[in-house]
Formats: structure tokens, C-alpha cells, sequence
């Protein structure tokens, strides 16, 4: 019977307990927000007041766009104080805070505006290289921001400055999202941008672009000669004149110019050179035969130049062609040139063997001291009949039926 | 009876660690496999319990291997660094060996002097050195040694049945499999079975008094009375060989070995390939051939009656391709897994106990007594001579094998190369090494940096590789038109494999790392040329990886050393005993089943000797045929190979020798002849094949028309020649060829020229590149793109001209799509472009889609090598569309343009003219691009040539190029649509630039010819400088 008393009497204790408890809860603090200011500086020491009519140690639940965090105060007779930490006082932007009280909270929110002064210029360039004729452009991207590297307040003056041959250019452009930007055109003429730019008195670091010429225009071709002999073995130099742009630029070193040369027989012979101070070279070996070269310059796609024509005259009238040793050992020679000299080393001489019309074999050697010799071998010809065809420097000459044995 | 020390043994040992361990710091650092276990070693050493490696294959796991060795090179590397971690390794091996092969002696013999000859022996043989000294197989060493000790143990075990001899037997099994997996398979078959046969018969022996009383019926009972232990160490020891290495087997299980077999020499035939037959039966046999009769007379003796029959089979396996029995004993698939050179080592490792019988027999036994009163003791020392001077002569003639025919190229110092992938974060993406050898190896272990390739061809992952019959994309060219084909798919689009460096220490590659459109950057100091390609993403910071469980990286991590521990604890009494002889211990029972050596078999002397003289017999008539294959100038036909050879290996005093002394060309003007040639032929191709016909012949002249086969990396070529022959003095001699004449008009040249050098990283810093030195990728504007159809496959063909101020680096990669834009294949343009382009400057390409090869049918690899051939990959559906994706990237390298077209000329069906190189450079391949036009010059076909031989400055060259015909093309598309610059549209990026444009410009200037098939041809020119200056 006791025991149940005792029961009885724990619960109630409980039951009660409980009751205070809810109380408690339910004691609402009077709490008031005690600081006003409600923009701060970037890195100034930040701190939020409140009045109190109870001591209490209330959390603060604060949020920036770099974060949340909850915050706990310093608690001093009837006010208690929070600091906001550095890493959201350092940057600009809004924060919001709430103390939470029950159903009572608390919220708010302050800016935090950047330094008025520009440490550094965030500043981005591209792209490097444009070309002349003011339509293609590199873009200026200037972010100047504070010692804390907050981007500074809309419409902060930067001014954009670049220098382009003799002239200087100075350009107020204003930050708006962040940044702030200049379109930079071409002018007319080639070379080299060199860009910066300035806000209360930071100024960047130099940024070049280069400015190519543009494409090339049509252009005119001369050849150079040492003579105009058909020798096989002398170099005709081919060269543009100096190569521009509409706008009158030299067109870029390295700019590729082919030169196409029609020969007498209609084919195709190619040489190619590229540029340097739009002037192209390029060089081509003579032939070894009378021959007229229609030589015309491209650019493919771009530019090219009128034709023009070169003669060859022919070096060697006639040439000598002796047979020996059972015809198997066949001289050509001497090779003459133009003086009477004898040919350089290395001019082409070729033997067609023909057996009944048929050719069987061409056999190509190069002179040496104005003579070329072929030795008619077993495996080139076995003992019969053969017409030999020897030509060389686009003449021909045919040696019918032959006897090698 | 106090024990005494076995001085044979002692001085084994004495010997074996002097001889072995002073050479192997000579040897093995330049062996096949050694750099392979210190590679495997260093991801131990990083990463113990992760078996994953990333370095080689694009990632394989560790676990195809059996970790002991490696593990065990990796602990000794805390001390002392890597090698001295194979080189502590290698030491143990050598002690581990000679002890074994004394253990096994002693066992089979019971006689403590023959199984010391058998250890002194043992040190030289030639199986052990060419192993150990050759191929540095050093697992396969610790593998069977360790075997070897544990023979005895299971010996007793199975006679005695102590659970004592279990636990060893069982513990030293265990580290056989850690170490190898393949010895303890194939050893439970030839060493552990023989060795069960061994027992039984002793039992028998013991029942029925005499070992010639033993019938079949004694030998069945002893069997039934033995199963039992027999049965029960059989499944134990088999629980071990899976279990110490489970997820070996799982790995294997899971990743099944299924590539296309790799060619092994050990699967010749020794008959045909002489090589082969020298290095895979000679050596290993060595001496041991001559006493063959006598091996094969003691092990058919009833007691070793299954070690006569494994020895057998072991001999019939190791004759690889001779004959058919291995193809049909193994099966095809076994076969052509296994090297088979094994069987002999094991057959020779087998036949030592018997080898050191012998000595012991001849040196102080009954066979000298034999000799002395039959011979007489002059022929008794003649014959021993004789004898230990072969033993000598093979051991020296091994060692000394990798100093004649060296298997790695000359050891190259990895620093400049480790130092240079360190450098500017190069190890952001995978490198591929080409001329290494093994010793790609030894880099893979020194850096972080990743490579496509690898040294351990069983990993290998990725089917550009499986399906190819080489080990690896290094030694490609050794691997005929698989290697290099396989080699030219990773060159022509490594952006797939993130590869962007490639250390070249063969300039065979160079022609082709060049037409692929790769460039020079730098030679290192060790004399290495760096290629780079441009346009390559660096390799992302996560990798794929196969992962394995973690009891299985904890089980791999931990059993093998396990195994070596118990091993040891348990074995550590008997060592202390045996070596230090601490206490008399009784003799193992195996003692008393020692042979008296009273009587050598007479029969058997005479056997030796017939089977010497047969020997000597065929000894004398191999020499002779290689003197007679040999000597130069015994037949036109040997002058012509001879000479062929000679300029194959460059050897140009020797050619110059078989060149006709009375030709009045001297030796200065013939070498000087020799170095004023480049090109591909002279330079960088290799003689495939030769065939000579003698078209006719008199006593002294011959005129001989002669076909040479060439592998360059580019092309295979043949040739005819032609070449007239003298004789004199009954020698046959070449005569000269004639030389190009050419002299051209001045003797100093000048020439302006442009050249670029972008910076690279302008800052010295290891940020970022800074935004603004990130240079504008050069603008491209494809002006026209097809796709055709060419006989049978697919291409896409047009024109691409650089529309920039700055010279381009180009690369075109082709994606063809089906009628519902399903991606079909991707492929990058290889050769059929020029791929540097000045400003302004065209080019025609060809993207053809190249398949894997043969990856369908494995039959029908051709043998005949041809690079330039490829394999058409295989489309699902009809491509309907195309993309091009073109990236252009500044490049200031290889941009010679001075070849001319200076002359041309139309033959039926074949062009020809000459090349004229105008420029200071000396052109080592010359290629012309052909584009072909239809009767609308609009363009169909692009085509090639490389002209084999090189033009020297201000010379000309004449070439000749047969006219496609015989062809259907058909364009499917032509639609300029989806092509891409840097990423950007082609037509609107171009237009900004060029808005003009001249249509078809150059369209004037196309050459007309008279074809079936096409109207028009263009003509382009591309070079590659071998060596610019």
C-alpha cells in the first residue's frame, strides 16, 4: 500500500518536473537589436549588439554567400554581442543573420561593401594576336578589386588604355556584373597593341597584341637568270614583288606563295617559296631542253599575280654517239654547250632499246666531263639486232639495226 | 660418427657466389626479363597491398604474376634501392640453387661426394648460367631450387609418414608457388610424381628384400600402403598452389588469357631456325648431350624408373617445333601459350644428380677403373680433358653470349629521361619509349609518367595489342607488318591514349613519327630524341581501374612473405644442423638406399662412345655447312648475300671487299659514295629478304639479277637489281655500280628563310601557363571535304589550307556517322596530308578508318610485311555523313619547303619526272601527295608516293608513280556542313578572314591527264629532314 503511495507520488513529482520545464521554454526574452549601422567595409571588425532582459547565451545564425555559420555571443549583463568572423566580414556582399528565440526570432541583414580603394586589376586579354583592317578586335576584361580581392561597386571608372604606333588611346569604361571591358579594334596598319589599364591609381601589368597584316593582295613575279641556256644544270630564281595587304601592310613573314610554271608540253612544274618583307623566292633548275616557261605566283584562295613567260634556248645542237666493243660499249659525247664548253657533270643522257618496235629496257646515265658511256651487258641485251634511241637535251637519235654480239 | 663438413658443397658454394655473384652485375641488368621483376619490385615497393599499376597497358593488375620475388626485391629496396634489391635477390637464388641441386642429389644418390660434384657441377652448368646469366628468369630459379628442397622432405614424409616432414614439405611448396606459379604445376608432374614412384619402389624394395624382386604385385602393395600419405599430400599441396596464390587464379579466371599467341623462339624448329636451337636446346643440354646414353641408362634403372620416364617427356617437350610431338601432346593452345624452353631447363636440372655421378664415377669411382684397364690412363686423363674443356668452353660461351649477340640494345642512362618527364609536368601524360629493349622496364620503374606500352604481355589490355601477335609496340619492327601496324595506330591517334611524348633510341621510327605528324623537340644528353605531337590532352586525373576485394589485396600483401616465414621457422633447424653440425643427427632414411658404385655397365662406356663419335660426326658437319653458307666468295650467289648483308649491317669495309679490286675504286671513294646516300632505302630500311638468279655464268663473269625485300617503316619495297660479277683468283667480286654525276653550279649556297620558336612556358614558374602567353590556335578553313568510297571502304578526302599569319601544326580527325547519326568510326588523317603548314598554305588529306587488325579472324595474319597496308575497319551500317574536326596548333618545326617539281612527264599509265631540292637542307624522304579530279576538277582521290631515295641540296632526284586505275570511286557526301575549326564552324570562322575568296583557285594550274578514270592531277610536295642542321 505504501509502495503505491510512494508510485503515486514520483509520477506526480515527475508530472510536475515537467511542467516547469515547459515553463521554462516558454519564457520569451525581450530582445532588441542595439547597432544600427547596417553597411560596413569590407574588413572592418563587425559586431552585432542586442539588449537582453535575461542573461543568455542565444546562437546566431548568420549567412553570406560564402557560407553559413552559426555564431555564439559574448554575454555581458543585459546585452550580448556577436563578432562576425573574418572570413565573412573580409568579403563584400550581403549577410543575413536570425537569432533564433523561440518562436520569436530575431533575423536581419547587413552589406558589406568593398574598400574604396583598387589593390589589384584582375585583367584578361584575348585573343593575342588580330588582324589589321578594324574589324577583328581582342577584348579587354578588367575586375578591379580591393586589398581583400572584392570586386568593387558597380560602376567603378577603370580607365582602358592602349598604345598602337605613334598613337596613345585612354578609354573610361565602367565595372557593371563585376567587370569591366573594351572591345579593341584593329586599326589600318600591322604591329603591336600594347594594353592597360588604370583605377584609382592601380594600374595593371603591360599586355601585348599583335596586330597581323591582313590577306594578301595580287602581286607581281620577275625571274633572275644567269642565263637563259637550257643547261640542266643552272638555277632561275623566281620573285614576287613585295607582297601587301589592302591596307598597303606587308603581308606576314612565312606567307606561302606557290608558282605554277607551264611548260612548252603543257605540264605542270611547281615551285613554292614564302615570304620575308613580302618578297617570296623561289627557285627552279633550268631545263635541259629548248623550252618556254609560263610562270604565274598564287596564294591559293587569296591573291595571285599576272603571268609571265621565260625562254630557254637550246644549249646543245648535236652530240656524237660512237659504238664499241661488239657495239656493246656505246660513248655519247662530247657533250658541248654554249661556248663550246663542255656540259657540267651530271646531264642526263638516255638509251631506249628497242627490239621490233618493242622497248625493252631505258637506260639513264648522267655525263661526266661532256661524255656519257653505256655498257650493253649480257642481262641488258643478249646477242641479237636492237634499235638504239639515244636522246639527251631533247634531241633523239636512232641507231637502227644494231649488231651487239 | 661425427658428421664432416662436405667440402664439395662448401666449395660450391664458394664458387657459385663468386663466379655468379661478381658476373651478375655484368649480366644481369641486360637480360630478357631481370628489369621486368625490378619493375614489378617498385609498385611493391610503392604500393604493397594495391595490385593495381597504371604505368603500363592504360592499367593492369599485379596479380598475373606470383608477388614473392618482386615482394621480396621491394623489402631488400627500403635498404639499398632497387637493384640491390635484385642483386640481394639474385645472390639468395644462386645459394638457394646450389643447395637444391646438392639436396636433390643426395636424395636420389644417398651418396653425400656424388651429390657434392653434383653442387660443384651445378655452378657452372650451362642451363643455370644461360637462366640466370641470359634470360634472368629469377623466379623460375628460386621456383625449381626451392622445389628441389623440397623433395627430400616429401621423400621422408611419404616413407616415414612424420607429420614433421608434412609441415616442411608443405611449407616449402608454398614458397615455390609464391615465387612461381608454373614450376610447382609442371613440378607436381615431373619432379613430385617421379619422386612418389621413387618411394614406393624403396617400400617395395624394403618388403621384398632385393630391388629385383620387386614385381608389380610388390609395387601395387607398397602403393596401397603409401596412398594414403600420398593421397593427403597430394591435396594439401594442391590446396596451397591455389590457396597461397588465389587471386592469381581468380585474376586468370577472369581476365583468360586470349590474345593472339606471341611467337617464341623455343617453338622453332632448331633444325630451320639454328638460333633457336643454339639458344633453346644447345646451351641448355650443353655437355650434358654427350652423357645423355648414360642419363637415360640410370634413370630407366627400376628404382628411377618415372624419373626415366618424366625425363623423357621433358627432352620429347623441349624440342619445341623439331618435331610434332610437343604441338600434339600439349594441344594447340598450350602449346602455343607455353615456352617451352622450360622443359629442357627442367630435363637438364634433372639430369645434374646424374651429371655429378658421373664425374664421381670417372674422377675416383669405377669408371675410371674401367678406362684405366681398358684404355689406360693416358686416354682416362685424355678423355677427362676433353671432357671438362667442353664443360668450360659451353659455360664460357654462355656467359659470353649476351656480349656476342646482345639481346638489349647498349644501356642507356634513364636520367635524362626520368629528369625530363619530371620537368614541366611532362608526366601529365604517357610516354612511349621505341629501342628501349627491356630496359623500358627500368624508366617505367624510375617515374611516375604513364606509357601505352608495357613489358609484361600477358596484362596487356587494350585490343590494339591483344590482337597482335608482339609483346610490345618498343621493339615493333622486330614483329614485321603486325608490330608496325600496331605501331602506327597509336602514332596516328594518341590522343585516344593521351601519349604526347615518345623517346626514340632507334631513328628506324623516325620517318613514320614524322609522316604521322609528330615533331622534334629535343635530343637528350644520353643522345635520346624526344618527339612530341601537339593537340594531345594530358591523361585525366582519374583513372579507370579494376578493383579487386580486399581480402584479396590483403592475402596477396601478406601470404607470400608468410610462406617464406613458416618455411624458414621451420626449416631454420634442419639448416643450423646441417651447416653448422651442431649435433650428430641420424643419417635420412634415404641413405640406405644408396647405389654402390662397383661396376660401370660396359655396355654403356661403349654407348658414350658411339653416341660421342655421332656427336663429333654431326659437330664437324654443321661447321661445315657454315663454312660453306659463309664464305663469301665461294659462289656469285654467297658474294651477292654477303654483300647485301654487309650494307644491311652497314658493315660498308667488308662490302667494300666483295667489290672488284681491279674497278680502280678505292676504299675512300667507295665509303665516300656510301655517305653521300640518304633516304628511306639507305638509311632506314632493313633486308627482309634476298633472292638471287643467276642469269648467266661463265667461269669468270656472272650477271645476276637480284630481289631485294626491304621493311622501312613507311612502305615495304622490293627491288630488282641487276649486278655483274668477276672472278678472280677464285674468289667472285662484285662490280661497282655507276653514281649520279650531278654537279650543281655553285659551291656555297645562301638562303633566307622564316623560322618561329614559340616559348613554351614563358614564365619559370610551375603554374598554370599564364593566360596570355597561351598563344591563338592558327585558323584553318577546310576548303572542301568528301566522302568517298574507294573500292571497298571508306575515306574522307579534301583540302585544308592554313588561313593564318603563323605557321599550323594540323590535325584532322574524321568521324562517319549512319543514316540515324549513329557514330560509326573515328579516325585521324595519317600520312596523306602535309601535316605542317605555312601561312597560307594548302594541303590535300585523306582520313582513311583504319580497323583494328585482324581481330575478326585470327587465321588469315599475312605473313608478308607491308606498313603501308591496313585494315579497313568494319562499318554496322552504310556511313551517310561525315565530320571533320580540324586543330591547328602553332608549330615552328619541319617546315622545310624547298623541293621543287622540276620536271614531269606522262608516260600510259605511269608518271614520271624529277624533284629539285632548292633549299639548304638535305631531304631524307621525299612524299608526294597525288590529288586526282574528275573532268569537273572537283577532287576524288588522294593518293602517295615515298621516293626511296633521299635529294641531296641544290640536286635533283627522278621518280616514277603509277596511276591508280582499275578503281571505283564513289562520293556518298559532299557536304561542308559539320566541319569544325579549333572547335569553331569552318564557314563562318573563314569567311571573317577570307571573305573573298577565290574559288577554286589553284584549279587553273591542275595538271591534265589522260586516264580512264580521271582528268585532272595534282601534285604536292612533303619532306622529311632526317637530320636538320
Amino acid at each position: 500500500m505504501q509502495l503505491k503511495h510512494i508510485y503515486i507520488g514520483f509520477l506526480g513529482l515527475i508530472v510536475l518536473s515537467s511542467f516547469a520545464m515547459i515553463q521554462d521554454d516558454n519564457i520569451i526574452l525581450d530582445l532588441k537589436l542595439l547597432t544600427t549601422q547596417t553597411e560596413f567595409e569590407s574588413g572592418s571588425s563587425i559586431t552585432l549588439k542586442f539588449s537582453t532582459s535575461k542573461m543568455s547565451d542565444l546562437i546566431l545564425y548568420c549567412s553570406s554567400s560564402y557560407g553559413t555559420t552559426l555564431l555564439s555571443p559574448k554575454v555581458e549583463k543585459s546585452t550580448i554581442t556577436y563578432t562576425i568572423p573574418d572570413h565573412i566580414s573580409n568579403k563584400s556582399g550581403q549577410v543575413q543573420w536570425q537569432l533564433i528565440n523561440g518562436n520569436n526570432s530575431l533575423s536581419g541583414q547587413f552589406n558589406i561593401i568593398p574598400k574604396s580603394d583598387v589593390a589589384t586589376m584582375e585583367t584578361y586579354i584575348g585573343p593575342p594576336s588580330i588582324e589589321a583592317g578594324g574589324t577583328d578586335y581582342t577584348m579587354l576584361v578588367v575586375i578591379p578589386t580591393d586589398r581583400l580581392d572584392n570586386p568593387l561597386p558597380k560602376n567603378t571608372l577603370v580607365n582602358a588604355k592602349h598604345q598602337f604606333l605613334s598613337s596613345q588611346f585612354s578609354d573610361s569604361i565602367t565595372t557593371n556584373h563585376i567587370i569591366a571591358y573594351k572591345t579593341i579594334y584593329s586599326k589600318n596598319e600591322s604591329g603591336r597593341i600594347l594594353v592597360s589599364s588604370e583605377s584609382s591609381n592601380t594600374n595593371s601589368k603591360e599586355y601585348s597584341i599583335t596586330v597581323f597584316p591582313a590577306i594578301p593582295t595580287h602581286f607581281k613575279i620577275s625571274a633572275k637568270q644567269p642565263h637563259n641556256y637550257a643547261d640542266g644544270n643552272q638555277v632561275t630564281t623566281f620573285e614576287t614583288s613585295v607582297i601587301r595587304d589592302k591596307l598597303n601592310n606587308i603581308v606576314s613573314d612565312g606567307t606561302y606563295v606557290s608558282f605554277f610554271i607551264t611548260n612548252s608540253k603543257g605540264n605542270k612544274l611547281k615551285t613554292s617559296g614564302t615570304t620575308i618583307n613580302g618578297v617570296a623566292k623561289a627557285m627552279m633548275i633550268h631545263p635541259d631542253h629548248q623550252t618556254q616557261w609560263t610562270v604565274k605566283g598564287y596564294v591559293d584562295g587569296i591573291s595571285e599575280s599576272d603571268p609571265i613567260s621565260v625562254n630557254f634556248k637550246q644549249v646543245i645542237e648535236d652530240f656524237d654517239v660512237t659504238f664499241s666493243n661488239n657495239n656493246r660499249l656505246i660513248s655519247i659525247g662530247p657533250l658541248q654547250s654554249f661556248m663550246n664548253q663542255l656540259i657540267p657533270d651530271g646531264f642526263k643522257v638516255e638509251l631506249l632499246l628497242y627490239k621490233n618496235d618493242k622497248l625493252l629496257n631505258i637506260l639513264t646515265k648522267t655525263s661526266i666531263d661532256g661524255y656519257v658511256n653505256f655498257n650493253l651487258t649480257s642481262n641488258i641485251a643478249t646477242n641479237d639486232t636492237y634499235t638504239i634511241v639515244i636522246k639527251s637535251a631533247g634531241l633523239e637519235k636512232a641507231f637502227n639495226t644494231i649488231n651487239v654480239w | 660418427m661425427k658428421e664432416t663438413t662436405n667440402k664439395y658443397l662448401i666449395a660450391a658454394l664458394l664458387l657459385g657466389l663468386t663466379f655468379h655473384g661478381t658476373s651478375i652485375f655484368f649480366t644481369l641488368e641486360s637480360t630478357y626479363d631481370a628489369l621486368i621483376h625490378l619493375f614489378f619490385a617498385d609498385h611493391y615497393a610503392n604500393s604493397w597491398f594495391e595490385p593495381w599499376n597504371y604505368k603500363w597497358y592504360t592499367g593492369f593488375t599485379v596479380m598475373s604474376y606470383p608477388p614473392l620475388v618482386h615482394q621480396s626485391i621491394a623489402l631488400f629496396s627500403i635498404i639499398g634501392g632497387l637493384k640491390f634489391g635484385l642483386f640481394s635477390v639474385a645472390l639468395i637464388s644462386i645459394i638457394l640453387f646450389i643447395t637444391g641441386v646438392y639436396r636433390f642429389s643426395l636424395l636420389l644418390t644417398g651418396h653425400k661426394t656424388v651429390a657434392g660434384y653434383a653442387a660443384l657441377l651445378a655452378v657452372f652448368s650451362s642451363s643455370f648460367v644461360e637462366t640466370l646469366h641470359v634470360f634472368g628468369q629469377l623466379p623460375s630459379i628460386i621456383g625449381i631450387s626451392i622445389l628441389m628442397h623440397a623433395l627430400p622432405e616429401i621423400y621422408l614424409w611419404l616413407k616415414t609418414g612424420k607429420y614433421w616432414y608434412l609441415a616442411t614439405s608443405l611449407s616449402l611448396i608454398s614458397v615455390t608457388v609464391t615465387s612461381h606459379h608454373v614450376t610447382p604445376i609442371f613440378g607436381m608432374v615431373f619432379f613430385i610424381f617421379p619422386l612418389i614412384g621413387m618411394v614406393i619402389m624403396d617400400v617395395a624394395k624394403e618388403t621384398s628384400g632385393s630391388i629385383k624382386s620387386v614385381n608389380f604385385k610388390v609395387f601395387l602393395n607398397s602403393f596401397l600402403k603409401l596412398f594414403k600419405r600420398i593421397i593427403s599430400f597430394g591435396i594439401l599441396s594442391l590446396i596451397i598452389i591455389i590457396g597461397c596464390i588465389l587471386p592469381y587464379w581468380i585474376n586468370s579466371k577472369n581476365n583468360p588469357i586470349t590474345q593472339v599467341p606471341i611467337p617464341h623462339g623455343s617453338r622453332d624448329n632448331f633444325l630451320e631456325v639454328t638460333s633457336s636451337g643454339l639458344v633453346f636446346f644447345l646451351i641448355p643440354w650443353g655437355v650434358l648431350l654427350i652423357l645423355l646414353p648414360y642419363i637415360f641408362y640410370r634413370y630407366y634403372s627400376k628404382r628411377y624408373l618415372f624419373f626415366g620416364l618424366s625425363i623423357t617427356i621433358l627432352t620429347v617437350l623441349g624440342t619445341g617445333g623439331s618435331t610434332p610431338i610437343p604441338r600434339i601432346v600439349l594441344g594447340e593452345t598450350a602449346f602455343n601459350i607455353l615456352t617451352l624452353d622450360r622443359f629442357t631447363l627442367w630435363a637438364s636440372i634433372m639430369s645434374l644428380p646424374l651429371l655429378g655421378e658421373f664425374a664421381y664415377r670417372f674422377i675416383q669411382g669405377d669408371l675410371k677403373t674401367l678406362i684405366q684397364t681398358k684404355f689406360g690412363a693416358v686416354y682416362h686423363r685424355i678423355s677427362g680433358g676433353i671432357l671438362a674443356g667442353l664443360f668450360i668452353f659451353m659455360t664460357i660461351f654462355t656467359m659470353s653470349l649476351g656480349y656476342f649477340r646482345p639481346s638489349q640494345p647498349q644501356q642507356i642512362k634513364m636520367l635524362p629521361i626520368v629528369n625530363f618527364l619530371n620537368q614541366d609536368d611532362h608526366d601529365k601524360w604517357r610516354f612511349l619509349t621505341l629501342g628501349f629493349g627491356d630496359q623500358m622496364a627500368w624508366l617505367s620503374a624510375q617515374t611516375n609518367a604513364m606509357t601505352v606500352d608495357g613489358n609484361y604481355h600477358s596484362a596487356r589490355r587494350l585490343p590494339e595489342l591483344t590482337t597482335r601477335p608482339i609483346e610490345r609496340l618498343e621493339n615493333s619492327k622486330f614483329k614485321g607488318v603486325a608490330g608496325i601496324g600496331s605501331l602506327q595506330q597509336f602514332l596516328t591517334t594518341p590522343e585516344k591514349y593521351n601519349l604526347k611524348y615518345i623517346f626514340s633510341n632507334d631513328k628506324f621510327y623516325d620517318p613514320i613519327l614524322y609522316f604521322c605528324g609528330w615533331q622534334r623537340l629535343q635530343q637528350l644528353e644520353n643522345g635520346i630524341m624526344v618527339w612530341e605531337r601537339l593537340n594531345v590532352p594530358p591523361v585525366s586525373s582519374i583513372l579507370p581501374k579494376e578493383d579487386v576485394s580486399k581480402w584479396q589485396k590483403l592475402l596477396w600483401g601478406i601470404v607470400p612473405l608468410l610462406t617464406v616465414l613458416i618455411a624458414f621457422i621451420l626449416n631454420i633447424q634442419m639448416l643450423w644442423v646441417h651447416a653448422l653440425k651442431t649435433k650428430i643427427k641420424k643419417a635420412p632414411v634415404f641413405f640406405s638406399f644408396k647405389k654402390e658404385y662397383s661396376k660401370f655397365s660396359n655396355t654403356i662406356l661403349k654407348l658414350t662412345h658411339l653416341w660421342s663419335v655421332i656427336l663429333a660426326i654431326l659437330l664437324c658437319f654443321c661447321v661445315y655447312q657454315f663454312y660453306i653458307k659463309n664464305d663469301s666468295q665461294r659462289s656469285p650467289e654467297n658474294a651477292i648475300m654477303a654483300y647485301y648483308d654487309a650494307l644491311d649491317f652497314k658493315e660498308f669495309e667488308s662490302a667494300y671487299n666483295l667489290i672488284n679490286p681491279k674497278s680502280n675504286k678505292t676504299i675512300r671513294q667507295y665509303m665516300l659514295e656510301v655517305s653521300v646516300t640518304d633516304g628511306l632505302l639507305s638509311s632506314y630500311a632493313k633486308l627482309d629478304a634476298i633472292s638471287s638468279e643467276i642469269i648467266n655464268q661463265n667461269d669468270s663473269l656472272a650477271q645476276a639479277k637480284v630481289i631485294t625485300h626491304w621493311i622501312t617503316p613507311l612502305e615495304k619495297i622490293q627491288r630488282i637489281d641487276y649486278k655483274s660479277l668477276t672472278k678472280q683468283n677464285g674468289k667472285w667480286f662484285l662490280e661497282p655500280d655507276d653514281i649520279d654525276t650531278d654537279l650543281p653550279p655553285d659551291q656555297l649556297y645562301s638562303n633566307a628563310t622564316t623560322s618561329y620558336f614559340n616559348q613554351g612556358r614563358r614564365r619559370i614558374t610551375t603554374e598554370q601557363t599564364h593566360h596570355e602567353d597561351v598563344l591563338k590556335q592558327p585558323v584553318l578553313e577546310v576548303l572542301s571535304a568528301k566522302l568517298v568510297k574507294y573500292n571497298t571502304h571508306y575515306a574522307i578526302i579534301g583540302e585544308v589550307q592554313n588561313i593564318d599569319n603563323v605557321p599550323a601544326d594540323i590535325v584532322l580527325k574524321g568521324t562517319l556517322y549512319d543514316a540515324n547519326h549513329k557514330e560509326l568510326a573515328t579516325y585521324n588523317a595519317k600520312y596523306h596530308m602535309k601535316h605542317k603548314l605555312m601561312p597560307k598554305e594548302t594541303t590535300s588529306f585523306k582520313i582513311n578508318f583504319e580497323g583494328i587488325a585482324w581481330s575478326k579472324t585470327k587465321d588469315s595474319i599475312p605473313h608478308t610485311f607491308n606498313p603501308d597496308e591496313f585494315t579497313p575497319v568494319e562499318l554496322e551500317h552504310q556511313p551517310i555523313t561525315f565530320n571533320i574536326q580540324a586543330a591547328g596548333n602553332v608549330s615552328g618545326s619541319d617546315l622545310y619547303k624547298n623541293v621543287v617539281l622540276s620536271d614531269i612527264n606522262f608516260s600510259e599509265d605511269y608518271m614520271y619526272g624529277t624533284l629539285f631540292n632548292s633549299g639548304l637542307q638535305e631531304i631524307t624522304v621525299p612524299q608526294l601527295l597525288i590529288s586526282y579530279y574528275d573532268e569537273n576538277k572537283s577532287i576524288v582521290w588522294v593518293d602517295h608516293l615515298f621516293i626511296k631515295e633521299g635529294i641531296r641540296q641544290q640536286r635533283q632526284q627522278g621518280f616514277q608513280y603509277d596511276l591508280i586505275s582499275n578503281t571505283t570511286i564513289k562520293i556518298i557526301n559532299e557536304s561542308m556542313e559539320n566541319i569544325y575549326v579549333n572547335g569553331l564552324p569552318n564557314e563562318p570562322i573563314s569567311n571573317k578572314i577570307v571573305p573573298d575568296r577565290i574559288e577554286k583557285h589553284l584549279n587553273l594550274e591542275l595538271q591534265q591527264i589522260n586516264h580512264p578514270d580521271f582528268s585532272y592531277i595534282k601534285v604536292e610536295t612533303n619532306t622529311y629532314i632526317g637530320n636538320p642542321n
